[in-house]
């Protein structure tokens, strides 16, 4: 599937969003900073299950998890008992410190510049930030971020336009439809994954 | 397969009214207008048969040459050929510039396919970049989404395309008409059929092998971290198309689409 992403993840057109521009500080953008600080301190200085254990502490500490575990089952959420929000929220978690610590790598002299964050009229800001790379195009990354009770929390990320909730909440959607519309197998196949 | 479908895109000569054709058909699954929905995917099963013949041939024949074209070939010479493949898109990017109605753009790309195909040695270097005349990349993909009433998420119908992979009606149409305006295209078919399938296939391999190498840590990371790989790639193939789509129109009309944005809240 070679041209399955012609325009795609990596070599999208660097072109910035074309909004009026707000001062690239305050606590959305700080927030975003502090996140990315962070990650990269991770990255420099830890291997393996203890840069898993890192991650996974940045992803509770300023993500908010049960807000995109919702996000993502769409639908489904509604029909799940606690008891299985519970285990699908730990095992996505699992599934994402994971996926992140894995996809990091090497550090490679990455940086994130905050370009732009907008307010939305539903109370969630989106802080527009470029990954810098030593090689190669800087990679557009949005995060949308909102206070829902418990001080700023990140609610999605956006790669170069691909939202990481959008395509989960698609992701699973169709797991479970294609298993008897079932959360439970979704959640099995989660927890399967998780303890590999 | 694949020739009888670029045959049929080759028959396709009036640009402009296959664009309004295009919008046309568009406009009327306005019904489902909203990025916040599933793909309209109504052809899944075959889709999903196409997608599935896909992997198997990327898994034995063109990522093997992928990695290794990434990991052998010399830098500079992979740059090269990616410098030399987007140089010949710009004659494509140009017109569809000129068709959204911005020649002066249009103007600025065909400078940069002269500056590259001359000092640029055929457009193995991008010169054009380095003496302020920046880089956009256009087709009629682009084009129909940037006129068609309806949110960009809505391509119309998803289809998988044989070797090409995710695509929708929009973006099925748009390399059609890419096809069938490209210059070096007309003038190699025009010298000879042979000619013509000559350039067609070498242009369409070295995309391939390029576009893959460039894509094996995106797309890699997807089929991992997913359970359902067809309905990952779908879901972000649509989203990101809609955003290249969205940032051409928000040039136009900024707080009419962020305004549109919030309508589209993630959740309810």
């Amino acid at each position: 599937m070679p041209f399955a992403s012609r325009r795609a993840f990596l070599c999208a057109a660097a072109a910035a969003l074309a909004l009026p521009a707000h001062a690239a500080d305050g606590p959305a953008a700080q927030l975003i900073e502090k996140v990315a600080a962070e990650v990269i301190e991770l990255i420099q200085t830890t291997q393996g299950a203890q840069r898993e254990a890192g991650i996974r502490a940045v992803l509770e500490r300023y993500f908010d998890l049960p807000y995109m575990g919702r996000a993502a089952l769409a639908t489904h959420w509604e029909a799940t008992t606690p008891e299985q929000r519970g285990r699908f929220l730990k095992a996505a978690i699992s599934a994402e410190a994971r996926a992140y610590s894995e996809r990091f790598g090497q550090y490679g002299g990455q940086t994130l510049a905050v370009t732009n964050v907008s307010n939305r009229p539903n109370g969630s800001s989106v802080v527009a930030s470029k990954l810098n790379q030593s090689n190669g195009q800087p990679i557009a990354i949005q995060w949308e971020v909102r206070d829902s009770g418990q001080g700023l929390r990140i609610t999605d990320v956006k790669i170069e336009g691909v939202s990481m909730v959008m395509t989960r909440r698609s992701d699973f959607n169709s797991y479970i439809q294609n298993n008897g519309g079932k959360v439970d197998a979704l959640i099995g196949e989660l927890e399967k994954r998780a303890s590999r | 397969m694949v020739e009888r479908f670029l045959n049929m895109l080759a028959g396709v000569r009036r640009p402009a009214l296959a664009v309004a054709a295009a919008a046309a058909m568009l406009g009327g699954c306005a019904g489902r207008d909203t990025g916040a929905a599933e793909v309209w995917d109504p052809i899944e099963g075959a889709n999903r048969f196409v997608f599935s013949i896909n992997r198997a041939v990327d898994t034995v024949a063109i990522r093997p040459v992928a990695v290794l074209y990434r990991d052998w070939m010399p830098a500079p010479a992979q740059r090269g050929l990616h410098n030399a493949l987007e140089n010949l898109g710009e004659p494509v990017t140009a017109i569809a510039e000129v068709v959204q109605g911005d020649p002066g753009r249009a103007g600025t790309t065909l400078a940069r396919f002269l500056v590259n195909s001359t000092i640029g040695v055929v457009g193995l270097f991008d010169v054009a970049s380095a003496i302020g005349l920046s880089k956009t990349k256009e087709g009629f993909g682009n084009t129909v989404g940037y006129y068609a009433g309806v949110e960009p998420e809505n391509g119309g119908f998803y289809i998988v395309l044989p070797v090409i992979g995710p695509s929708n009606a929009r973006d099925g149409v748009g390399l059609a008409i890419d096809a069938a305006v490209d210059p070096f295209s007309i003038v190699a078919f025009s010298i000879s059929r042979d000619a013509g399938w000559i350039y067609a296939g070498a242009r369409f391999g070295a995309t391939v092998l390029d576009t893959r190498s460039r894509t094996l840590y995106a797309l890699d990371d997807l089929e991992r971290n997913s359970v359902d790989y067809y309905a990952a790639l779908k879901s972000a193939y649509t989203q990101q198309r809609a955003e290249i789509i969205r940032q051409k129109r928000e040039k136009n009309g900024p707080r009419a689409e962020l305004e549109r944005r919030d309508k589209l809240a993630l959740v309810r």
